[in-house]
C-alpha cells in the first residue's frame, strides 16, 4: 500500500475559542448561514464545530489519552488546534470532495498497485537506506565512540527530490477525479518542475504560478518548466515571491474548481492536503522500517529532516510517530541568524495565526502581516509550517532546532567531500545539525538523515560562499 | 565465434578480431598486466562482489527500473494503431545521473584493493569525472582530472563539482582526447602510486574490457526486467555510441542472443558530409589510438580529425575495439542522427514522458523516430536512457532561442 487515511473519530471534541491567544478570537460562525472571512488573512476565524445528530461529546480520560495513537488529524482536518480549512465556501465542495476521493482510493488496490509500479519505475523506489561510512568516521569522538549514519536517500529519485513522490500521486488522483487541469504554486522552481513533470507523464494540463522576482532568479527552472509543457505564469503582486504565488493559485482554483486540481507542494494549506500530502510522503517513512529491520534489525534512534513547509520531514516522521522511543528532530532555516530577522525558522521564532488556510504558527509581525522569511535555500524559504509540525512540537513529540546559512553551506561541503553526495541545500540544513547532535549521543545510535534532495541545482550559489 | 574472442579479450592480448590490442610504450605493459591480473581475481572475488553489490545498491541507487513508455509508443503509433512498445532502461536515475558511476565506483574499489592511492581520470563532457571524483570522494582516495580547456568552459558545473567532491582539476590545451593523452602521461609518472580509471570502453588492454565489465550490469539488470515484465527479452536494443560504454554495458548481455537486434546510435553532428560530426563507425578508418586499433575518425595523413556533437559526451574521434569488431561481424548496427534530430527528441521525450534525456542519449531515442515505421506491432524496443538531461538545459534552451532569431532575422527580409 502507497499510503492510508488516518481513521476518523465517530466522537468530537469541540474545542471553543478560549483557547486561542486573545489577539485571535473573533465573530463566532453560526451553522445555518456561514459567512466567508478573508483568504489568506492571518487573523483566525473561530474553530466550527460540526455537530452531526447523533454525535456525542466525549473527553478522553489523561491516561487513555496518553496510550492512544495520536489522533493526526481528526475528521475536521485538525491537528490539536491546528490545520483546518479557513477557506472560503467555493472551496469547501472541492475541498470535501478531494478528502473523500482520498479515502476511497486509499482501499481501492487498482489504484494503490498503479501508483507503486509509478513510484517504483518512474520515480525509482524504493530510494536506499545508505551508511554513510566516512561521515560516521567524522563524528567519531576520540575514543572512537560515536552514532551512525544512514542517508534516506530521496536524492536519487526522478527530478532529484523527494517532491515527486507527492506530484505523482496527486496527480493520478486528479486523473481519477476526471480533472484535466492542474495548478501549481513553485518558490524556487523544484515543485514546479515536479509537477510539470507529472503532467506531461500523465498528458495533463499545466499551469504554475510562480512570483516575478523568483522567475527572473530562476530563469533555467522555468525554461525547464516549458520544456516539459506547462505554462509559467509571472505574479506580481506582494513581493512577488512563493507566498504571492500560492495565493495566486488558490484564486485560480476558487474559479476553476470544477476542471482543476491543486497540486500543493507540501503539507500546508486546507484539509485535507496537509493529511494527504503527509500520505504520500510517508513511502519515505515505511521504506526506512523495513530497511533500518534488514541492516540492523531494529528502529531508527533518531530521525533528522530540515523543514521548510515540513513535507519531506512529515514524510519520514510519520511511520515512527507513535513509536515513542524514535526521536524526531526537525531542523529549520535561521538564515543570517535568529536575531537578524532575516531566517525562515517558523516554529522557534513564530506565532499561531491562519495562512493559505491553516492555522500553524507562522512568521507575522504584530499586525499579522507576513514576514519576508530568508534562506540561503530557496525550498526553506516559507514563513509557514504545516500544521502537523506545529502540533508535535507543541506536544513536545518533536523537536525543532534551526541552522544558519553558512552552517549549511559547510555542511553541503562537508558531505561532499566525505561521501562523493552533493546535497541539496535544503538538506544541508539537516546535515549540519548533526554537527550540534552527534557529540551527544550513545555509541552506536542509530541516526537516519532525509538527504530529500541532491544539489547540483545549488552549486552555482555555494561556489558564490565557499572558498574551493 | 563471439565466445573465442571474449576469452581471449580476458586473458591475453585483448584482441577483439582485428580490434584492442596493447599498442603502448614498454613501460606501461608490466602495469597493464598487472591491472589484468588483478581485475580477473577479483571478478572471482565474491567479497569484493559482495561490496560491489552494496555500493551498486545503497550508493549508486541501483537497480535502475526498466520503465515503460506509454505516451512515447503512443506517439510511434502509426494510423492503425500499431507500432512497437518502447521500454527505457533508466540510468538517468544513477547517483550523479549518468551510468558512468557504474564503472567509477568499481574501478575506484579495485585502485582501493591494489593499494594505489591516487586515482588519474580524464574527461570530456565531465561526468566521467564528476563520477569518478565523487567516488574517491566516498573512499577517500586523491583524484586528479584531467580536462581540455575547451571543455572546462563548456562544463563549468562540472568542474565546480569535481572541486567539490575534492578533486584536483589539470588543464590541457583542446578536449578529450589531448586530456586523455595526459592522463596516460601522468599516469605513467607514477606507475605504483597512480590508478587510471578508464571511463570508456577504449584504450590499451585490459581497459575496455574492464569498463564493459562494470558496465554490463545494465544489460543483466534488462534481462532480469524483461522476463519480469513480458517473460521474455527484448527484441530490439537501442543505444548511443560515443566511445561505446553504454552501448556495450546494455548490448554485452545479449551479444549471444542472436534474436536480440543491437543498435548503435552515433552522432552526425552538423550533418555526416559536413566534416563537423563525431560518426567514427560511419566515416572512419582502421587505426591505432590511446593504445588501441579501431575505427578512428583521421585525415588521408592519419591526424585525428575533431569530433563534433552537441551531446559532448559523444565526441570521441575513435571507438570502443569491440564495437567495431560487433561491426565488422555483422552483429551490431550503427546509424547516425545529427544534432538537430537530437534536439528534437529531447523536446519530444520532455514533453511527454517528464523526462529529460541526457542530448547523448537523446541521440538513441532520436533513431527510433526512423526504426519504429519498420517495427512489427508489438516488438519490444528498450533504449538505453545512458543519462539525465538536467545538465543540458541550458544547451537547449540557447538553441531554441538562436533558432527563433534565426526566423525572425528570416521572415524580416
Amino acid at each position: 500500500m502507497a499510503f492510508s487515511a488516518s481513521s476518523s473519530s465517530s466522537a468530537v471534541i469541540c474545542r471553543t475559542q478560549t483557547d486561542l491567544p486573545i489577539n485571535l478570537r473573533s465573530r463566532s460562525r453560526s451553522l445555518l448561514s456561514p459567512k466567508l472571512n478573508r483568504v489568506g488573512a492571518t487573523f483566525c476565524r473561530p474553530i466550527v464545530c460540526k455537530m452531526a445528530a447523533t454525535a456525542v461529546e466525549k473527553e478522553l480520560d489523561p491516561a487513555a489519552a496518553a496510550a492512544a495513537p495520536l489522533q493526526r488529524p481528526d475528521s475536521f482536518g485538525r491537528f490539536g488546534k491546528y490545520g483546518g480549512k479557513y477557506v472560503p465556501e467555493t472551496l469547501m465542495h472541492a475541498l470535501t470532495e478531494l478528502e473523500a476521493a482520498f479515502k476511497l482510493l486509499a482501499t481501492d488496490d487498482e489504484f494503490q498497485k498503479e501508483l507503486d509500479g509509478i513510484l517504483k519505475d518512474y520515480v525509482g523506489r524504493e530510494t536506499p537506506l545508505y551508511f554513510a561510512e566516512r561521515l560516521t568516521e567524522h563524528y567519531k569522538r576520540p575514543d572512537g565512540k560515536g552514532p551512525h549514519i544512514y542517508l534516506k536517500r530521496e536524492d536519487l529519485n526522478h527530478t532529484g527530490a523527494h517532491k515527486i513522490n507527492n506530484a505523482v500521486a496527486q496527480a493520478l488522483l486528479a486523473k481519477r477525479l476526471g480533472k484535466k487541469r492542474i495548478i501549481a504554486e513553485t518558490g524556487a522552481g523544484q515543485h514546479g518542475v515536479a509537477t510539470a513533470t507529472v503532467c506531461a507523464r500523465f498528458g495533463l494540463e499545466c499551469i504554475i504560478y510562480m512570483g516575478a522576482q523568483d522567475m527572473e532568479r530562476q530563469a533555467l527552472n522555468v525554461f525547464r518548466m516549458r520544456l516539459l509543457g506547462a505554462e509559467v505564469r509571472a505574479v506580481h503582486s506582494g513581493t512577488a515571491t512563493l507566498k504571492d504565488a500560492t495565493s495566486e493559485a488558490i484564486r485560480d482554483w476558487v474559479t476553476n474548481v470544477e476542471s482543476t486540481h491543486y497540486i500543493l507542494g507540501s503539507v500546508a494549506g486546507p484539509h485535507p492536503y496537509p493529511m494527504m500530502v503527509r500520505e504520500f510522503h510517508a513511502v519515505i517513512g515505511k521504506e526506512t522500517r523495513k530497511q533500518a529491520l534488514e541492516k540492523w534489525g531494529g528502529t531508527p534512534d533518531v530521525l533528522v529532516a530540515c523543514v521548510g513547509g515540513g513535507s519531506n520531514a512529515m514524510g519520514l516522521f510519520h511511520e515512527f510517530v507513535d513509536d515513542k522511543d524514535v526521536r524526531l528532530i526537525g531542523v529549520e532555516a535561521a538564515g543570517f541568524g535568529l536575531d537578524s530577522g532575516k531566517h525562515a525558522a517558523t516554529l522557534t521564532k513564530g506565532e499561531v495565526g491562519v495562512l493559505h488556510g491553516a492555522m500553524s504558527y507562522l512568521l507575522q509581525d504584530e499586525d499579522g502581516q507576513i514576514v519576508e522569511p530568508h534562506s540561503i535555500s530557496a525550498g526553506l524559504d516559507y514563513p509557514g509550517v504545516g500544521p502537523e509540525h506545529s502540533f508535535l512540537k507543541d506536544i513536545g513529540r518533536a523537536e525543532y532546532y534551526s541552522i544558519t546559512d553558512d552552517e549549511a553551506l559547510e555542511a553541503f561541503k562537508r558531505l561532499s567531500k566525505l561521501e562523493g553526495i552533493i546535497p541539496a541545500l535544503e538538506t544541508s540544513h539537516a546535515l549540519a545539525y548533526l554537527e550540534k547532535l552527534c557529540p551527544t549521543l550513545a555509541d552506536g545510535t542509530k541516526v537516519v538523515l532525509n538527504c530529500s534532495g541532491r544539489g547540483d541545482k545549488d552549486v552555482h550559489t555555494a561556489i558564490k560562499y565557499l572558498k574551493l | 565465434m563471439v565466445n573465442q574472442m571474449e576469452e581471449a579479450s580476458l586473458f591475453s592480448t585483448g584482441k577483439f578480431g582485428r580490434f584492442g590490442g596493447i599498442f603502448v610504450p614498454e613501460t606501461l605493459v608490466t602495469c597493464l598486466n598487472k591491472l589484468a591480473d588483478e581485475f580477473n581475481l577479483v571478478l572471482h572475488d565474491s567479497h569484493f562482489q559482495a561490496e560491489l553489490a552494496v555500493a551498486l545498491r545503497d550508493y549508486v541507487g541501483r537497480e535502475t527500473p526498466l520503465y515503460f513508455a506509454q505516451r512515447l509508443t503512443n506517439h510511434y503509433k502509426n494510423c492503425n494503431g500499431q507500432g512497437p512498445e518502447i521500454y527505457l532502461k533508466r540510468e538517468d536515475l544513477n547517483h550523479g545521473g549518468a551510468h558512468k558511476i557504474n564503472n567509477a565506483i568499481a574501478q575506484a574499489m579495485l585502485a582501493k584493493r591494489m593499494g594505489r592511492k591516487r586515482v588519474v581520470a580524464a574527461t570530456g563532457a565531465g561526468q566521467h569525472g564528476v563520477a569518478t571524483a565523487a567516488a574517491c570522494a566516498k573512499l577517500d582516495l586523491d583524484c586528479t582530472i584531467v580536462m581540455g580547456d575547451v571543455d572546462m568552459e563548456r562544463q563549468s558545473s562540472n568542474v565546480l563539482m569535481m572541486k567539490l567532491f575534492g578533486a584536483q582539476i589539470t588543464s590541457v590545451q583542446g578536449t578529450f582526447k589531448d586530456a586523455t593523452s595526459e592522463a596516460i602521461r601522468k599516469w605513467v609518472e607514477d606507475l605504483d602510486i597512480s590508478y587510471y580509471l578508464a571511463g570508456t570502453a577504449v584504450g590499451p588492454h585490459p581497459c575496455p574490457t574492464i569498463v564493459r565489465q562494470f558496465q554490463s550490469i545494465i544489460g543483466k539488470e534488462t534481462r532480469k526486467q524483461a522476463m519480469e515484465k513480458w517473460g521474455g527479452k527484448p527484441d530490439v536494443v537501442v543505444a548511443c555510441v560515443g566511445s561505446g560504454s553504454n552501448a556495450l554495458g546494455i548490448f554485452h548481455e545479449f551479444i549471444g542472443d542472436e534474436d536480440v537486434r543491437l543498435i548503435g546510435v552515433e552522432a552526425a553532428g552538423a550533418g555526416i558530409d559536413s566534416g563537423k560530426h563525431s560518426a567514427t563507425m560511419a566515416k572512419g578508418v582502421i587505426g591505432v589510438y590511446h593504445g588501441a586499433m579501431s575505427y578512428l575518425l583521421q585525415d588521408d595523413e592519419g591526424q585525428i580529425i575533431g569530433p563534433h556533437s552537441i551531446g559532448v559526451g559523444l565526441e570521441y574521434p575513435g571507438v570502443s575495439p569491440e564495437l567495431c569488431f560487433l561491426k565488422d561481424i555483422g552483429r551490431a548496427e550503427f546509424y547516425t542522427v545529427t544534432d538537430e534530430e537530437a534536439l528534437d527528441a529531447y523536446g519530444l521525450v520532455c514533453r511527454v514522458e517528464g523526462i529529460c534525456p541526457a542530448l547523448e542519449a537523446s541521440h538513441a531515442l532520436a533513431y527510433l523516430g526512423k526504426l519504429c515505421e519498420g517495427l512489427p506491432n508489438g516488438t519490444k524496443v528498450v533504449v538505453n536512457c545512458s543519462g539525465g538531461g538536467n545538465k543540458d538545459a541550458k544547451t537547449v534552451l540557447n538553441y531554441q532561442l538562436e533558432k527563433q532569431i534565426a526566423s525572425h532575422t528570416c521572415t524580416s527580409h
